[in-house]
């Protein structure tokens, strides 16, 4: 249960129990069990309502510090720690600690887990290089960190395949105190690679079966391919996010430079205004870290790119924001909404000869705990074979994205200049699974509408 | 001529917004507030419990909510539209503003 929930749930059990207590403990006579039930129903439906304003939005700077704390994680995930958050929205699932990746901590717990199940003395989990667990008898000079070359492992590693020692001397030990006298050392795979062993020894008469330990290393084989999987999905919603950075179009860095240019002239502090807005855009685009954020920063990266816009379309570019109170606080993916507004303006207004209005409308519905967030345009809409290739997701032939061309529904005036509708699809799925929804709506000179819902944060 | 010197200025249209936002803040509260203060005297009215009962003190339910109950809520109410309005205010208007001191606006070559 996500700490927000955890919250609500708790102040609505402190209700109830409040309830009971006015109406039945300390009142006589006690209030109707009919009428308590009603008046305990009125009061929680109210909390839950007003349970973004009352709870979430008082909290602005814890809400800061732990978008910061979430931030730093998200830095340390990159500097190769394979444990911890798989980066917002990517949790790793801790009941297998392989599950986590082939780490020494994973690899000791799996190691210690195991001990007791394959009923042999000792067990061993190594990478390709180096022990990463030893864990039971012998541990006093099997350490954790000695190189696998000269070992059964390394054996193993370098062919593929299980081994069986059934001889001291076929462990390669070279303690003459070692009570080891046979194992079992099985390969663990990602598909057809070898990452690792892991091994059963026993000091006892014979080796431990065969049969169970493979068993048992395909079920860690598996553990250790959907880590790598989950290392790879998160690379992945990275390289979108990096993408999308990368995608800010130099044209209209140009744009802007040159309407500051010509208004230095004549009106400088406005110049100036746009100056510290156009550093404002690319210090929120460079520095942001994660992958969520809170709406209102992301808010704060709309309208800074939206003044800029508007500097230079002038009058003919008109915003109306209309901003939930409760949407303020909660998290959304970061830079998700500027690329929906620059469509707006780039594809719906820019080739409207009069202008036009986009609208971003952002709400929290406290009952069914989704955030909705809404970008309308009214300007030239999308062609219907546009908007049918938008919707099933497949971009056209030769066309490595998923922007729709230019406005008049030609070939595409503006190139790749916009920003791309799968990149934030993908990512939500990514952030979300199944549990959001992205709508476009839109019609050949009726505007768009663009819709997205996924759940609150 | 030092950056921070500059005025910040919005936009009509992000004025407009967090006004229209600190409007819906104002209204919901002003709301809660009325149900609050007019349920009083309407439970007075409907629920004989509701003045005929007695809590510690001898106390109806209806005259400790007068008395003492309604001025909590007021209280509760107040900081809590106050509370939500400056939050608003803060996230609607402005920068972002890690620089806003200006320490920020001057940025670091890394």
């Amino acid at each position: 249960m996500r700490a927000g929930s955890g919250v609500l749930a708790g102040a609505l059990v402190a209700t109830w129990a409040l309830v009971y207590l006015v109406t039945q403990v300390i009142v006589s006579p006690p209030l109707a069990v009919g009428t308590t039930v009603v008046a305990g129903t009125v009061v929680s439906v109210l909390l839950v309502v007003g349970y973004p304003s009352a709870l979430r939005g008082p909290r602005a700077a814890t809400g800061l510090r732990r978008g910061a704390r979430e931030s730093a994680r998200a830095e340390a995930g990159h500097g190769g720690t394979r444990s911890g958050r798989a980066g917002a929205g990517l949790p790793v699932r801790r009941s297998m600690p392989l599950r986590s990746g082939l780490t020494a901590d994973a690899a000791r717990r799996t190691a210690e887990l195991l001990l007791p199940l394959l009923g042999g003395d000792a067990v061993a989990i190594t990478d390709r290089e180096t022990v990463l667990a030893f864990v039971g008898a012998g541990d006093d000079h099997h350490r954790a960190g000695a190189t696998v070359a000269s070992t059964l492992a390394g054996r193993v590693i370098a062919k593929g395949r299980t081994v069986v020692g059934g001889t001291p001397r076929a462990l390669a030990c070279a303690d003459p105190g070692c009570r080891l006298r046979s194992a079992v050392v099985v390969p663990l795979t990602v598909g057809t690679r070898v990452v690792g062993t892991v091994g059963v020894f026993r000091a006892g008469t014979g080796p431990v079966p065969r049969d169970q330990v493979e068993d048992m290393a395909a079920i860690l084989s598996l553990h250790v391919e959907l880590a790598e999987l989950d290392r790879e999905r998160k690379l992945a919603a990275d390289a979108r996010l990096d993408a999308l950075r990368a995608q800010i179009n130099p044209h209209f860095l140009f744009n802007v430079l040159n309407t500051i240019a010509s208004k230095s002239r004549t009106d400088p502090d406005e110049a100036r205004q746009l100056l510290l807005r156009l550093s404002d855009f690319f210090r929120y685009a460079v520095r942001q870290e994660g992958q969520v954020a809170e709406f209102a920063q992301e808010y704060f990266f709309v309208r800074t790119y939206l003044s800029l816009e508007q500097a230079r379309f002038g009058d003919r570019l008109r915003v109306r924001y209309d901003i939930d109170p409760q949407v303020l606080t909660a998290h959304v993916p970061v830079l998700m909404i500027q690329p929906l507004v620059e469509n707006a303006v780039k594809h719906g207004l820019a080739d409207k000869v009069e202008g036009g209005t986009v609208t971003l409308r952002a709400r929290v519905d406290p009952l069914t705990r989704t955030t909705s967030i809404r970008v309308t345009d009214d300007g030239v809409g999308i062609p219907a074979d546009v908007l049918e290739r938008l919707t099933n997701g497949s971009p056209a032939a030769g066309e490595p994205g998923d922007d729709w061309p230019s406005g008049d529904g030609g070939p595409g005036r503006s190139g790749r200049s916009g920003v791309g509708l799968r990149n934030i699809s993908l990512r939500l799925a990514t952030l979300f699974g199944e549990r959001f929804a992205l709508d476009i709506q839109s019609s050949p000179g009726g505007g768009t509408v663009v819709d997205i819902r996924m759940p609150l944060r | 001529m030092d950056p921070d010197d500059v005025d910040e200025h919005d936009t009509p249209a992000e004025v407009d917004a967090a006004f229209r936002t600190l409007r819906r803040v104002a209204i919901t509260h002003f709301l809660l507030f009325l149900a609050v203060v007019t349920g009083v005297p309407a439970l007075s009215l409907t629920l004989g419990w509701w003045s005929d009962a007695r809590i510690e003190g001898g106390l109806s339910p209806g005259f400790a909510m007068a008395a003492f109950g309604l001025y909590a809520f007021f209280l509760v109410v107040g900081l809590a539209a106050a509370t939500l309005s400056n939050a608003v205010e803060s996230r609607m208007l402005g920068g972002d503003h890690p620089g806003a001191d200006g320490a920020d606006r001057h940025e670091d070559q890394q």
